[in-house]
Order: C-alpha cells, then sequence, then structure tokens
C-alpha cells in the first residue's frame, strides 16, 4: 500500500521530484569531482601553493551542495503538505506518511548520487584542464579515481537528503490534517521558534567571524572571510521570512505602481507567504555573497599586494567558483520553478476571472523579480560586511575592490534563470485547458 | 434571436477516451435571453457544471457553437477570453472561487483592477454588507468559511455588472436567510440592471425565484418550465424517480 501511495505520489509530482534529483545529482558531482582535483593536486609537490586555494573551493562546494539540497528537499516535501493531511484525514498515521517521505528520499538520494558518482570523474577531469590553462597548475593535475571523495560526495547525497526529508517530513505531519486543508498555510507562523534561534545562533557565529578577521593574518584572513559568508547565509535564509515580508511590501507596492493589476498580485503573493518566497531567494542570496566574497576578496587581496593579474590567470579566481555558482543558478532556476509550480490552481482561478495572458506572464516576472531582488540585497549585504573586515584585514581600511560589470553580470544570470524557471513551470497553467484538474 | 444573452447551439463534451469515456453533454440546444433568470436543475453529474463552463467560455465543447452577445466564444483566443470573463461574463463556482493571497476585498476589486478600473469603494463596501460580510474586507480566504468564501465570490462577479452571471450552487452552502439575500441580488440583477443570469441549484425554492427552468439529465435538456412554483418544481423532480 504504502509503495502504491509512493508512486502516485512521484508521478503526480514530477517538478518537485526532477528538480530534487537534479539538486542531489549536481551536489554529488561538484562535491566528488572537487574532491577528486584536490586528491590529485595532493600528490604533487609542484602544487603545494595553490591547494589551499583548491580546499577553499571544494568546501565552498560542499557548503553550497549541503546548503541547496536541505533547502530544495524540505521544501519537495513541504509543498506536498495537503496531500500528506488528505492522507492522513483518510487513517495514515504520521508514522506511515513519514515513512513514506523518507522511502522516496531515499530512493532520490542513492540515485542521484550514483549518477553524480559517475559524473564527478569527467568533471575533475575537465576542471583540471581548465585549471591548467588558467595558469594555476601549468603542470596539470593528475586525476585519479580514488575513494575517498566518492565516499564524501555520497555522504552529501543521502546523509543529507535523508535527514532534510526526515525533519520537513516531522514538521508537515505536526500540523493537523484540517488546518492545511483549510489552506490556512497563510496564517502559519511566520518564524517558529527553533528555526529563530538556529537563524540567531548562525548570524552571532557569523558576526563573530567577521570581528575575529581582521585580526588575523591575510593567510588565513580569506578563509574565516568566507566562513563568515556562510554563517551569515543560514542565519539570513533562516530569519529570512521575516526580511522577506518587509522587502515584499516594499518591492510589491513599487511593482504595483508600475503595473497595477499583475503587480499588485505578485506582491500579495510575496507578502502572504514569505516563507515560499524566502526559498526562491536564498539560492540567490547564496549565489551573490559567495561569488562577490570570493572573487572580490582576491581582487582586494591583488590590490594590496600590488599584483595585476590578465590574461587567463585574470580567470583563476572566478574558475575557481565557478561550477559552485553555476550550481546555485541552476539551483535558482529549480526553486523557483517548484515555488511558482505550486500556484497552477492559481493561475487558473485568476484567468477565470479575466486576467489575461500578458498580464499573467507579467505577474509571474514580477513575483520572480521581487524575490531575487530580495535575495540579491540580502547576498549584497552579507558580502559587503565580510569583505570589509577583509579589506581591514588585507590594507588596515574597511575597504575592498570590486568590479560594477562582474556584479551586475552575477544578479542579472540569477534574475534570468529565475525568471526561465518561472515562466516554464507556469506554462501549462497559463495555456493549457482552464480546467485540467479541478472541477468547476 | 438577437436578444439572446447566450445561446448554445448543438453543443456535446465529452470527458475521458475509450472506456472510461462520459458524455456530459449531447447535442445541448439553448438560449438565455437578455435580462432573463434561468435556474438549471438536474441530479448529480447530468452535465450541469458543464453546461455552465461551456456556456462561459471556461471549457471549450467538443462540438457545437456557444454565441455570447452573438459572437461565437469558442472560436476565440487567450486574450478575447480574458476580456470576455472580466468583463461580460461572470463566474461564481462550487468551490475554490478565491485568491488566496488576496483580502476578501481585494478578491472583489481585482476584475476591475486587471481592466484598469478603480471602482467605487461605496459600491464595494455595499455590495459586501449585502452579502452579509461587512466587518470582513480585511479577511483572507483562509479566515473565511466555504459560504463566506463564496458569497465573496458573489460580490466580485456581480460588483463589474457583466452581462451574464454564471452561478454553479450559489446558495448551496448557505443558510436560508444569507440563501435569500443572495438570491434577492440575483433577482435584483435581473430585475433592475437587465443582466442574465444562469443558476445551477438543487433546491427547488430558489429555482422558484427564476424566470424559467430547464431540467438536465444524462447530459441533455429533458424539460423546461416556465414561472413554476416550488411545489411544481419539486413534483417535476419527484416524478422523474
Ligand atoms: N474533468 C472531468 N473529467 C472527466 N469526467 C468529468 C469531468 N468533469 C465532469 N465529468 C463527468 O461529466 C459528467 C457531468 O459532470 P458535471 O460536473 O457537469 O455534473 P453536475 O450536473 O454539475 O453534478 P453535481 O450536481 O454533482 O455538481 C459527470 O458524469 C462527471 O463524472
Ligand atoms: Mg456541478
Amino acid at each position: 500500500m504504502t509503495l502504491v501511495l509512493a508512486w502516485n505520489n512521484v508521478r503526480t509530482n514530477r517538478t518537485g521530484l526532477a528538480a530534487s534529483f537534479v539538486a542531489v545529482l549536481l551536489a554529488v558531482t561538484l562535491v566528488g569531482g572537487n574532491g577528486l582535483v584536490v586528491a590529485g593536486a595532493s600528490t604533487r609537490d609542484e602544487l603545494h601553493d595553490i591547494i589551499g586555494l583548491l580546499v577553499l573551493s571544494a568546501l565552498v562546494s560542499g557548503f553550497v551542495s549541503v546548503f541547496v539540497v536541505a533547502g530544495m528537499l524540505s521544501m519537495h516535501v513541504l509543498r506536498q503538505r495537503r496531500t500528506w493531511a488528505l492522507l492522513r484525514s483518510v487513517g495514515m498515521t504520521p508514522r506511515q506518511v513519514r515513512r513514506l517521505i523518507t522511502v522516496e528520499a531515499l530512493v532520490v538520494g542513492v540515485l542521484a548520487s550514483a549518477a553524480g558518482c559517475a559524473l564527478a570523474v569527467p568533471y575533475a577531469a575537465l576542471m583540471a584542464a581548465l585549471m591548467r590553462m588558467a595558469g594555476l597548475a601549468p603542470g596539470g593535475i593528475p586525476v585519479e579515481v580514488t575513494a575517498v571523495p566518492f565516499v564524501l560526495a555520497s555522504v552529501v547525497g543521502v546523509a543529507v537528503t535523508l535527514p532534510a526529508a526526515r525533519l520537513a517530513a516531522r514538521k508537515a505531519v505536526r500540523v493537523g490534517p484540517l488546518e492545511v486543508l483549510r489552506e490556512s498555510a497563510a496564517q502559519r507562523r511566520l518564524l517558529p521558534w527553533p528555526r529563530a534561534v538556529a537563524g540567531v545562533v548562525a548570524l552571532a557565529g557569523g558576526v563573530v567571524l567577521l570581528w575575529l578577521v581582521p585580526e588575523l593574518t591575510p593567510k588565513d584572513a580569506v578563509p574565516t572571510g568566507l566562513g563568515a559568508t556562510m554563517a551569515l547565509c543560514v542565519g539570513a535564509s533562516a530569519l529570512g521570512p521575516v526580511a522577506m515580508r518587509l522587502l515584499g511590501l516594499l518591492l510589491g507596492a513599487v511593482a504595483a505602481v508600475l503595473d497595477p493589476g499583475a503587480g499588485m498580485l505578485a506582491g500579495s503573493s510575496v507578502v502572504t507567504q514569505p516563507r515560499r518566497a524566502m526559498s526562491a531567494a536564498s539560492p540567490v542570496m547564496l549565489t551573490v555573497a559567495l561569488a562577490c566574497t570570493f572573487m572580490f576578496a582576491v581582487a582586494t587581496s591583488d590590490a594590496a599586494e600590488g599584483v595585476t593579474r590578465s590574461g587567463p590567470a585574470a580567470w583563476a579566481a572566478p574558475l575557481l567558483v565557478g561550477s559552485a555558482v553555476v550550481y546555485t543558478v541552476i539551483s535558482v532556476l529549480n526553486a523557483t520553478a517548484m515555488t511558482m509550480d505550486e500556484r497552477s490552481e492559481e493561475i487558473r482561478l485568476l484567468r477565470t476571472v479575466g486576467t489575461g495572458p500578458g498580464q499573467l506572464v507579467r505577474m509571474v516576472c514580477w513575483e520572480t523579480l521581487i524575490v531575487t531582488t530580495a535575495g540579491a540585497l540580502l547576498g549584497t549585504g552579507i558580502a559587503a560586511a565580510s569583505l570589509a573586515a577583509l579589506g581591514k584585514a588585507l590594507t588596515g581600511e574597511a575597504w575592498f575592490a570590486y568590479s560594477l560589470p562582474q556584479y551586475a553580470g552575477l544578479v542579472v544570470v540569477c534574475a534570468v534563470s529565475g525568471l526561465a524557471g518561472g515562466l516554464v513551470s507556469t506554462r501549462g497553467a497559463r495555456r493549457g485547458a482552464l480546467l485540467a484538474d479541478s472541477q468547476g | 434571436m438577437d436578444d439572446h444573452a447566450v445561446l448554445l447551439e448543438g453543443v456535446t463534451r465529452t470527458y475521458g477516451k475509450g472506456a472510461t469515456e462520459v458524455a456530459a453533454l449531447r447535442q445541448v440546444s439553448v438560449g438565455f435571453r437578455r435580462g432573463s433568470f434561468t435556474a438549471v436543475m438536474g441530479p448529480s453529474g447530468s452535465g450541469k457544471s458543464t453546461l455552465l463552463q461551456c456556456a462561459s467560455g471556461l471549457d471549450r465543447p467538443d462540438a457545437g457553437a456557444v454565441r455570447v452577445a452573438g459572437r461565437d466564444i469558442t472560436r476565440f483566443g487567450e486574450k478575447e477570453l480574458a476580456t470576455l470573463r472580466r468583463d461580460q461574463v461572470g463566474v461564481i463556482f462550487q468551490a475554490f472561487n478565491l485568491v488566496p493571497s488576496l483580502t476578501a476585498w481585494q478578491n472583489v476589486i481585482l476584475p476591475s483592477r486587471l481592466a484598469g478600473r478603480r471602482p467605487d469603494p461605496a459600491r464595494v463596501r455595499e455590495l459586501l454588507n449585502r452579502v452579509g460580510l461587512a466587518g470582513r474586507e480585511g479577511h483572507r480566504p483562509a479566515q473565511l468559511s466555504g459560504g463566506q468564501q463564496q458569497r465573496v465570490a458573489i460580490a466580485r462577479a456581480l460588483l463589474g455588472r457583466p452581462e451574464v452571471l454564471f452561478a454553479d450552487e450559489p446558495t448551496g452552502a448557505l443558510d436560508r436567510g444569507t440563501g435569500h439575500e443572495v438570491l434577492a441580488l440575483l433577482r435584483e440583477a435581473v430585475d433592475a440592471f437587465g443582466q442574465t443570469v444562469v443558476m445551477v441549484t438543487h433546491d427547488p425554492e430558489a429555482a422558484a425565484r427564476a424566470d424559467s427552468v430547464l431540467f438536465l439529465t444524462d447530459g441533455r435538456i429533458v424539460d423546461v418550465l416556465y414561472r413554476p412554483s416550488a411545489e411544481q418544481i419539486g413534483a417535476r423532480l419527484g416524478g422523474r424517480r
């Protein structure tokens, strides 16, 4: 019986499942591949200088992977709240629901990890080749297939997927079935206290690291600054719904003035569902915060030492965070697609009261833009704080080097990725039959 | 001919394929006169909701034509349909009528806002009062009961004074008093503003407020009564069983 239900669930939740699968698969590829590169580099003495940087970028990838996979899985489970509530109202016990969710997460975790491990080898070879071309490792990095990176990667794949799903499952079944069926989702507490505590602790940890950075030697300052960025990201993502509601009110008001119908709909959706909006904004925040901290930290340290890089060498820093950034950008698409997919019923209803096709497209775009802007603002704030602390460590002043085109490019890529996810996932609801699965 | 607000010509709608095929409407031809109030009755599953969905342009029939103000809406594109729903046709469903993220007030004014109009707040307030929702303007759908949600949808459909109003069991979830008020509103839409109302109902008393009553069975119109009393309708329904 559980298996039949699980299978039905899988069939009716293709978007969520595909997004979770892709998230885990890419995370495992990223962690495994980076692990292989580090393992390969550590066998060569002449690569001693860059091994620190490689480890750092591998750590960044690992952090990003855990962050994204955990977020995605919990979104995947929580967005099916109605299904879980229905199953419970017909007599399924919370335990059975949790088991159903665990089985599904296990299948996704194992399959995606296996595929990710297979992809890690060509990915590592590609990264090694790129590093040779950028002059980071002129002699090349030997990539050998060893066990440890795969074990690490699979740990991310399965050991993050499973607890994330189980935690979300616990939350999902704690809510009474009736509460969910009456769509009181909007009334749910904005910030349950465990989440608030976790957020405050992470933020405090980040602030402590920021405060430590100027006291450290330049060599230790960069990793510590990155650590501060990561901790602040975790904190901001936990406390995000509060910030999201405020930013939603502000940006939503702007959108409503520019485009009364569609803008108002977009704004009110962010304000009433700030947690949903934050799940889509988190990857944007992460992308902007990490990429800016890493790239501009290198630029600041170069400026402090009077180094100027040109040609392929200028690409070394972007290259090291590149794949992690590509991963988070894909997650922006994934997360936006998931949050928008949830809205099919609402979009069909909007059509029945006369919302035109153009207005629907604009509504999806406005909402995505509000969410990405909010994420980008949070990410920018976090990066600026870390970079200022780093600047103090490297140059003695709260100053840092940055490149406006690189920053703007990053934000635009996030926005485009979000727009693509939002528009593609709502296509069916915007254009298909009006009464597809809702009875009139 | 021309005084029909909505005219269905040989409308057929079939759901599913093969073994699961259900003919919800079979060759239905019927006209709704401008400024008339029509009730549609029939057993559950007889095709009442499907008739409303096809007539209001929410669903496309497999065959036949649906004319609203003389134009065949089965040939309309999405954009024309959106304008039609916003300005000419109002629909009230059996369930899930409201946008969850908007308050009752915002839901009521939504179609006007989409059309770029600013509705008169006094009239919005009056409509909400009359459907018994005074003081509930700021509530979101999750904070309203099923019947209250449906009444918000009724206020929304009435606000724009559309030429045609389709309502699927608008009093099904209401107590007698509120139900009467809703029927009075629909009646007033017809008598005072010349709107056309088509209402699906299972309640003979509600149907008795209409000018005519259509009876649907197995996707066909099997009978029509003009200005019947509740007793006549009850007898007609009872006689079939
Ligand atoms: N989306 C659909 N897919 C398949 N069959 C459908 C669909 N919608 C309706 N039907 C079938 O078409 C027939 C008519 O349905 P309809 O909803 O019009 O009935 P109804 O007269 O409104 O019933 P009720 O009084 O219960 O609301 C039914 O047999 C129903 O099972
Ligand atoms: Mg019906």
